[in-house]
């Protein structure tokens, strides 16, 4: 009845308005609404007449023409997304506007996959992360500036080597043997984010999106939930991260950014070990206990015929921790402008950035320009261009999980050698006072060898769009990724490869190259149209060709004639020569529809259609539906009025994603090329599989976005659970088979998970204090394996094989080993759970000792402002994590090996019955009470104040005197401050990057830095 | 419409690129189904039966040294330290890197026997020493499998299915189907060119067979038949024992009857890097002060010295009979003259006979012979002039040590003489009768169902 009344009221207002302009004298006023921001024409845009009841919308051209009454009128423009703006005409009658973006939350636009959209409109799982979010991290790479920003989104860093690898995992760890990375995309363009370089140095690699600078970035989108993951089809499942840079704006005055950091930098925390004495009485200790339990005189050993000799052997106590690491000094410039008119938009940059390590000789700098350019030929066609380029040159060390990279063998080394000898010089092999193998003089492995990489990135891209009409678009895109290195290296005769006699002892060089090009073009048709206000529809199908190649060489020279000549062309003997081409290529055919009625019920389904190389014949195409629907509660009858709720949106969804990076040729059965006695033949490389295909990730999701009070508090929660099936799977087999394994697609691991995020303004004006909280937790579990029996990885383990397993129930990344009951009081002998109680400790009684998997992750962030003052705390957290310190089955190993030294923890191990402690009693030689066991397992948690930055906005009446725009002075800290109870040196680890099985493991890892820097952005 | 003629372009261009995206052709691997189809495949394939089969020269010199009283661990694998200190586990890498090369020989083998006959175009001659060479070094790695690790499981195919859940045979069932292949290959082998050492020393002949034979008749503790085969090769022209250091540092030498080949470019120079790079090993004091022993002469030229190195639990001495990459020593010996003239002693001394030109003692003369070439008199190795038995068996014991150390021999000899648990007692307090065999790899145990609880005893 209600209804009835106000509708017939309704209309009947309409008739007497109509009339009423009918009697009165009238003129007609007409014009055009754009966009400020890219000058787009805007259609749709309601124009009202302020106190009158007549109201037009713009057409497709976003043009418009309303009849108003005589006389001063106001003219009320208003559109979803933009701030409404008011025009009071009194005789002109054309009216042009310009419309701005709306800045608050729900209105923002963000990119979706191939197309955009509103956060209001969103109703998929994906997190925001805005550029100026990263711009007081003094990181290298956008993977790792993602740390702690988004819920869902776990980031660790390899080490604290510049330019190294980083891990990033969304929603948990989908795959055991395929890549576990997102797929990254930078303005569509899909770039590889991975490795480049080929030869070894350690654990450590190189990471080609750290050639990308961050700051280029406007906005990181993180794709969470299939709904939003499904149009990237076989590449989806471990989510997608959209990179969007930064581009001009229309009808901008040109503006020019300078910004200049400098800092310095230094490892967060040095193990402290043992001195000359301490570990020399440690030493004779062991040798005694050994000795004592020799039952023939002839199996005892001297001590002093070992060397050490108290009094002597400790004259020298050198600090090799110190010897090898410094303060690494850290540089960066970049300058930037932006600009455009209605036409032509603009963005051009560059930098240059040089960061010392704080490993000696390890130095990473990059140069990167950009450019980025949009051009409107007319109404119907423009086009663009994405253009960026990054030049990297890594000076590295061999070091970060490696027995005999530099930093590992400094934690090793014992204090009584030295580095240098009474003249100054670097001891090295021929020297009579050379520490000798294993440990070497981890100075001189630092300082000696040239090893360079150099790495290029060159991303770009050129798009056209061309409006059949303003809601059919038809939009191409041509692209390519390029990665590049070419590696220099030369290792003279003062070091421990060099003086090899296996490679002639006279210097050995190596040289290689690696490329990476990827060409993608994609084509994609939008359409949208409404019928009648209510239902709103829009859809977009599109293809998608995408062909990748790899090329690599490298070649080694051996045989120098002096250390002065370290080129491959001066080798005596130059052989190891390789050369190596591989390519893929993926097909696809996507599409998207989405239909709303009054922006209240919302409902989505994407899927693609994908083709791959890398699937067996019998499997070539796969298919990745989603679906997904919404609700905005706040849009129905009983919520319109409740002033302080902003928006109530709950969603769901449903769909599959895959993942194809299962590697090149895996399904077919091969025979490749091989040797014997100086001819060459075939021998069996793996066994065929026709029906290898992409894993599979089934993924639902629900999700609530709530704000309040015109945004000042919003927060959203996810809850997830995703099942990845058809895991690629080299099914280990036996040896009598005559391989070791067989790739299939076998087992399945499971991802359940809650995020929640929340942001809030506690105070606005002149003193701003917002908070940003996220905070997740992801619940992995391998659900199914080949066969029951379990899979060991990681490291080997002194007694039970392998450091970790893949066992069904467990999650991966789980540890492995004897569990440790303590040190027997009597005897001082270790004590293990003999956990299949047949008496004795053995292999088989190896078992579950923890997981790396936290069981809470999250970040942070507190960010106050206040007359020109600008303070941001960034505190990053990981809780219920397990690390192995592995480390410590070198650096507290009781008497297995006397060459390496030993953590302080090793002075309260057992020395007499009746000692009660937790480090066994130091025997020489002894194996058994070094066994591999939860004895190296420690908690991992942490907090850590990952970031703090203070600024300075240098008022612009002074600056406005010397022509400068805006002039912010600061300073930022990382990792200044870190809460753990773990006792190595950094808790935040991510050993062997790129596996997913043994995640968690310091060994001999640097640990992360922490940088004070300081800089100044000046704007003008 | 519009829509309709873009999904027809896109249809349409999709195929056209489908060959060039999708199926990229591979390159440098072959498809298994066209590896060996053709006569011209044979060369190609029989390389690759030779480079599986020369991955068990490595481990076995790890088996036969490193596990007995030849050297001591000073490095940090772990593999090497359980071996070192007698203290092998089943997880330990070289005892899987030996299982993995012995089966790895046998599936080349196998795959070769069975798609052999299939193929219509292949010479008659050709298939038949194809065949006999497969049999050879299939019957040389079941030989070794065995006295390794006691009973394996037999696998006569290269069928997936059966060999994944292949059960253990019995030592003995094993060790006759070996003897099988090796008389199979016997009667087929070529004679081969003693010209071209090279190939002549570097693949099968008939002679490779018999030495064979005659190690595995010793084994069996079939004097006669060891005796017989080794006789067969002593009396050949196309041998002679050469002076000791060519022995040590030479590849492919006139004395040379089998070995595994490698060049500058494949050559794994693990053996080197353990000894020389790493000092990872170093020869035990016991095996030096033998080497260095009157009785042993110039075989000391085995080991060099080099004080520099000699510090703290290094004894400074070095193994020279596995050369750099460079240099001309890179192969495994498999069998050469001078072990021929060991294995016919023993067999004769365990006849009783002893003395003669048909007795143990001129054997073991004509090696001292060699070991005193270049010395001075009174640094010649004393001749034998008369023993006992047990006196003669006990000294080519020692002289098998002179001769054969770092070939991989003592341990295997230790355990068949029964002299392990004696001599590996007073060497290591760690020592147990459980290493008289090598465990089966825990992988193994882990990946074959039948496999489980058949673990050797002790481990």
């Amino acid at each position: 009845m209600n209804q009835l009344l106000r509708k017939s009221f309704f209309i009947l207002s309409m008739t007497l308005g109509f009339y009423g302009a009918l009697w009165a004298q009238n003129r007609t006023i007409t014009g055009k609404v754009t966009s400020a921001t890219d000058a787009q024409p805007l259609p749709g845009v309601n124009v009202t007449l302020k106190g009158a009841t007549t109201g037009v919308s713009t057409d497709a051209e976003g043009s418009y023409r309303i009849v108003v009454p005589d006389g001063k009128v106001t003219l009320a423009f208003s559109f979803v997304g933009m701030l409404s703006q008011e025009v009071v005409v009194t005789n002109r009658t054309i009216i042009n506007v310009e419309l701005l973006e709306s800045p608050t939350q729900l209105n923002e636009v963000v990119v979706t996959g191939y197309t955009t959209t509103q956060q209001k409109d969103v109703i998929s799982a994906m997190t925001t992360v805005k550029g100026d979010r990263l711009k007081n991290l003094p990181v290298s790479g956008i993977d790792q500036a993602l740390q702690g920003q988004a819920a869902g989104v776990r980031v660790s860093a390899a080490s604290g080597t510049p330019g190294g690898g980083v891990k990033v995992v969304i929603r948990g760890n989908t795959s055991i043997n395929a890549s576990n990375r997102p797929l990254m995309i930078v303005d569509g363009i899909p770039v590889y984010d991975g490795a480049v370089s080929q030869f070894s140095y350690g654990g450590q690699q190189d990471n080609a999106i750290s050639a990308f600078n961050t700051s280029d970035v406007e906005s990181i989108q993180v794709l969470k939930d299939a709904s939003a993951k499904a149009i990237y089809g076989a590449r989806g499942a471990n989510g997608v991260v959209l990179i969007t840079t930064k581009r001009g704006k229309a009808n901008q005055k040109t503006n020019i950014t300078f910004d200049v950091q400098r800092g310095v930098s230094d490892v967060v925390k040095r193990l402290d070990l043992l001195s000359s004495s301490e570990i020399l009485t440690l030493q004779r200790e062991a040798v005694a206990n050994f000795n004592a339990k020799q039952t023939r005189f002839q199996d005892m050993v001297d001590p002093d015929a070992l060397g050490l000799i108290p009094g002597v052997t400790d004259a020298v106590n050198t600090n090799w921790v110190d010897e090898v690491l410094r303060k690494g000094i850290y540089q960066q410039y970049q300058l930037s402008t932006s600009g455009g008119n209605d036409r032509t938009r603009f963005y051009l940059s560059g930098s240059y950035r040089d960061e010392e390590g704080v490993q000696l000789n390890n130095r990473f700098a990059r140069y990167t320009g950009s450019f980025n350019l949009d051009h409107k030929a007319s109404p119907k066609l423009s086009f663009g261009l994405n253009l960026s380029i990054g030049s990297t040159k890594n000076r590295r060390v061999f070091s970060d999980n490696a027995v005999d990279g530099v930093y590992g063998s400094a934690l090793r080394s014992l204090p009584y050698y030295a580095p240098f000898n009474e003249q100054s010089k670097l001891y090295t092999p021929n020297d009579p006072n050379y520490q000798g193998f294993p440990n070497g003089n981890p100075v001189a492995e630092a300082l000696l060898p040239r090893q360079l990489t150099y790495g290029i990135k060159f991303l770009g891209g050129v798009n056209a769009e061309y409006a059949f009409m303003p809601n059919l678009r038809l939009r191409t895109k041509f692209s390519m990724d390029y990665n590049g290195s070419q590696e220099d290296t030369y290792n003279p005769t003062g070091t421990f490869y060099g003086s090899l006699p296996s490679v002639g002892g006279q210097g050995y060089g190596a040289y290689g190259t690696s490329s990476l090009a990827t060409f993608l073009n994609s084509t994609i048709l939008t359409y949208n149209t409404s019928i009648s206000e209510d239902h709103h529809i829009s859809g977009l199908v599109g293809g998608e060709l995408l062909h990748s190649q790899g090329l690599t060489s490298g070649v080694q020279g051996r045989v120098f004639p002096r250390d002065e000549f370290t080129y491959i062309s001066s080798a005596g003997v130059v052989d190891a020569g390789s050369s190596f081409f591989t390519q893929n290529g993926l097909v696809s055919g996507f599409g998207e529809i989405k239909y709303d009625y009054k922006n209240k019920y919302l409902f989505s389904a994407t899927a693609r259609y994908d083709g791959s190389s890398r699937f067996g014949q019998d499997r070539k195409f796969g298919f990745f539906p989603s679906a997904s629907v919404g609700w905005r509660l706040k849009e129905e009858n009983f919520l319109k009025d409740v002033d302080f709720i902003e928006d109530i949106k709950l969603r769901a969804s449903y769909g599959y994603t895959g993942n194809e990076r299962i590697g090149n040729y895996q399904f077919l059965g091969t025979w490749d090329a091989t040797t014997y006695n100086g001819s060459s033949g075939v021998g069996p490389n793996s066994l065929s599989n026709p029906n290898l295909q992409w894993e599979r990730t089934r993924e639902a999701n629900i999700g609530l976005d709530v704000a309040f009070w015109k945004g000042r508090l919003s927060f959203t929660a996810e809850v997830y659970d995703n099942l990845t099936d058809a895991l690629l799977f080299a099914e280990p087999l036996p040896a009598t088979t005559g391989f070791g394994s067989l790739q299939g697609n076998i087992g399945s691991i499971s991802n359940r998970g809650l995020e929640f995020t929340l942001r809030s303004v506690n105070f606005d004006g002149a003193f701003r204090w917002t908070t940003d909280l996220n905070v997740s937790r992801n619940d992995n579990k391998v659900v199914s394996l080949a066969s029951e029996q379990p899979l060991y990885r990681g490291f080997s383990a002194a007694g039970v094989g392998a450091t970790n397993v893949i066992k069904v129930g467990e999650p991966l990344g789980t540890f492995w080993g004897l569990k440790y009951l303590g040190v027997d009081v009597a005897t001082g002998d270790a004590l293990y759970e003999d956990f299949n109680g047949d008496g004795r400790i053995t292999t088989d009684d190896a078992q579950v000792i923890g997981n790396a998997q936290p069981k809470l992750i999250g970040g942070l962030t507190n960010t106050f402002s206040w007359n020109g003052f600008d303070v941001s705390a960034f505190l990053q957290f990981s809780y219920g994590n397990s690390v192995m310190n592995y480390g410590n089955s070198f650096l507290l190993n009781p008497g297995t090996d006397l060459r390496v030294n030993q953590t302080r923890a090793s002075l309260r191990r057992w020395q007499k019955a009746g000692d009660i402690t937790d480090v066994p009693r130091y025997e020489y030689n002894n194996t058994y009470n070094s066994y591999s066991s939860s004895r190296l397992v420690e908690d991992g948690s942490y907090l850590r104040l990952k970031n703090v930055a203070i600024g300075y906005t240098v008022p612009a009446k002074w600056t406005s005197k010397i022509k400068l725009g805006t002039v912010r002075l600061y300073a930022t800290g990382t990792n200044l401050w870190t809460l753990t109870r773990y006792t190595g040196a950094d808790p935040e680890v991510s050993t062997l990057d790129g596996s997913t099985a043994a995640q968690g493991i310091d060994f001999f890892t640097l640990p992360q830095v922490k940088t004070i820097v300081g800089g100044v952005t000046v704007n003008f | 419409m519009k829509r309709l003629s873009y999904a027809f372009l896109l249809t349409a261009l999709m195929s056209a690129c489908n060959t060039v995206v999708l199926d990229p052709p591979a390159v440098d691997l072959l498809i298994d189904d066209i590896v060996f189809t053709t006569a011209s495949d044979l060369p190609s394939v029989r390389i690759g039966l030779y480079s599986a089969a020369r991955s068990i020269g490595s481990p076995t010199v790890q088996a036969g040294d490193f596990t007995a009283d030849n050297i001591i661990h000073l490095g940090t694998f772990t593999d090497y330290r359980e071996l070192g200190t007698k203290q092998i586990t089943p997880s330990n890498g070289v005892v899987g890197a030996l299982w993995g090369s012995v089966f790895r020989s046998i599936y080349l083998a196998n795959f070769v026997l069975e798609r052999l006959p299939t193929i219509a175009s292949v010479r008659a001659a050709d298939a038949k020493a194809l065949t006999a060479e497969a049999k050879f070094l299939r019957g040389y790695a079941n030989f070794i499998g065995a006295h390794t690790f006691g009973g394996i499981p037999k696998v006569t195919s290269t069928t997936l299915a059966t060999n994944r859940t292949i059960p253990r045979a019995s030592k003995e069932e094993i060790l006759t189907w070996a003897l099988e292949d090796l008389q199979a290959a016997l009667a087929d082998l070529p004679d081969g060119d003693p010209q071209d050492r090279n190939v002549f020393a570097g693949y099968a002949t008939k002679n490779a067979a018999r030495a064979a034979l005659a190690r595995y008749y010793l084994y069996q503790k079939n004097w006669a038949q060891a005796e017989a085969y080794a006789t067969l090769l002593i009396n050949s022209t196309n041998y002679s024992l050469v002076s000791y250091n060519d022995v040590v540092t030479k590849d492919f030498t006139q004395e040379s009857i089998f070995e595994f080949g490698y060049t500058l470019n494949d050559y794994s120079g693990d053996i080197n890097n353990y000894f020389v790079g790493r000092r990872e090993v170093v020869p035990s004091n016991q095996v030096v002060v033998s080497l260095l022993s009157r009785e042993s002469g110039n075989r000391s030229q085995t080991l060099v010295f080099d004080f520099t190195k000699q510090k703290g639990n290094d004894n400074g001495w070095t193994l020279r009979k596995y050369g750099t990459a460079d240099e001309s020593n890179r192969n495994f010996v498999i069998f050469r003259l001078g072990e021929m003239y060991l294995i016919r002693a023993e067999a004769r001394a365990q006849q009783g006979k002893i003395t003669g030109t048909t007795g143990a003692i001129a054997d073991i003369n004509r090696l001292r012979t060699r070991a005193g070439d270049g010395l001075a008199d009174s640094a010649k190795p004393p001749l034998i002039t008369t023993a006992t038995q047990s006196e003669m068996l006990s000294i080519i014991e020692r002289e098998r040590v002179y001769e054969l150390s770092f070939e991989g021999h003592r341990w295997y000899d230790l355990v068949r003489t029964g002299r392990a648990q004696a001599v590996m007692s007073a060497f290591s307090t760690n020592w147990n009768v459980k290493y008289e065999l090598w465990p089966i790899p825990q992988t193994e145990i882990q990946r074959n169902p039948s496999l489980a609880g058949q673990q050797n005893p002790g481990y």
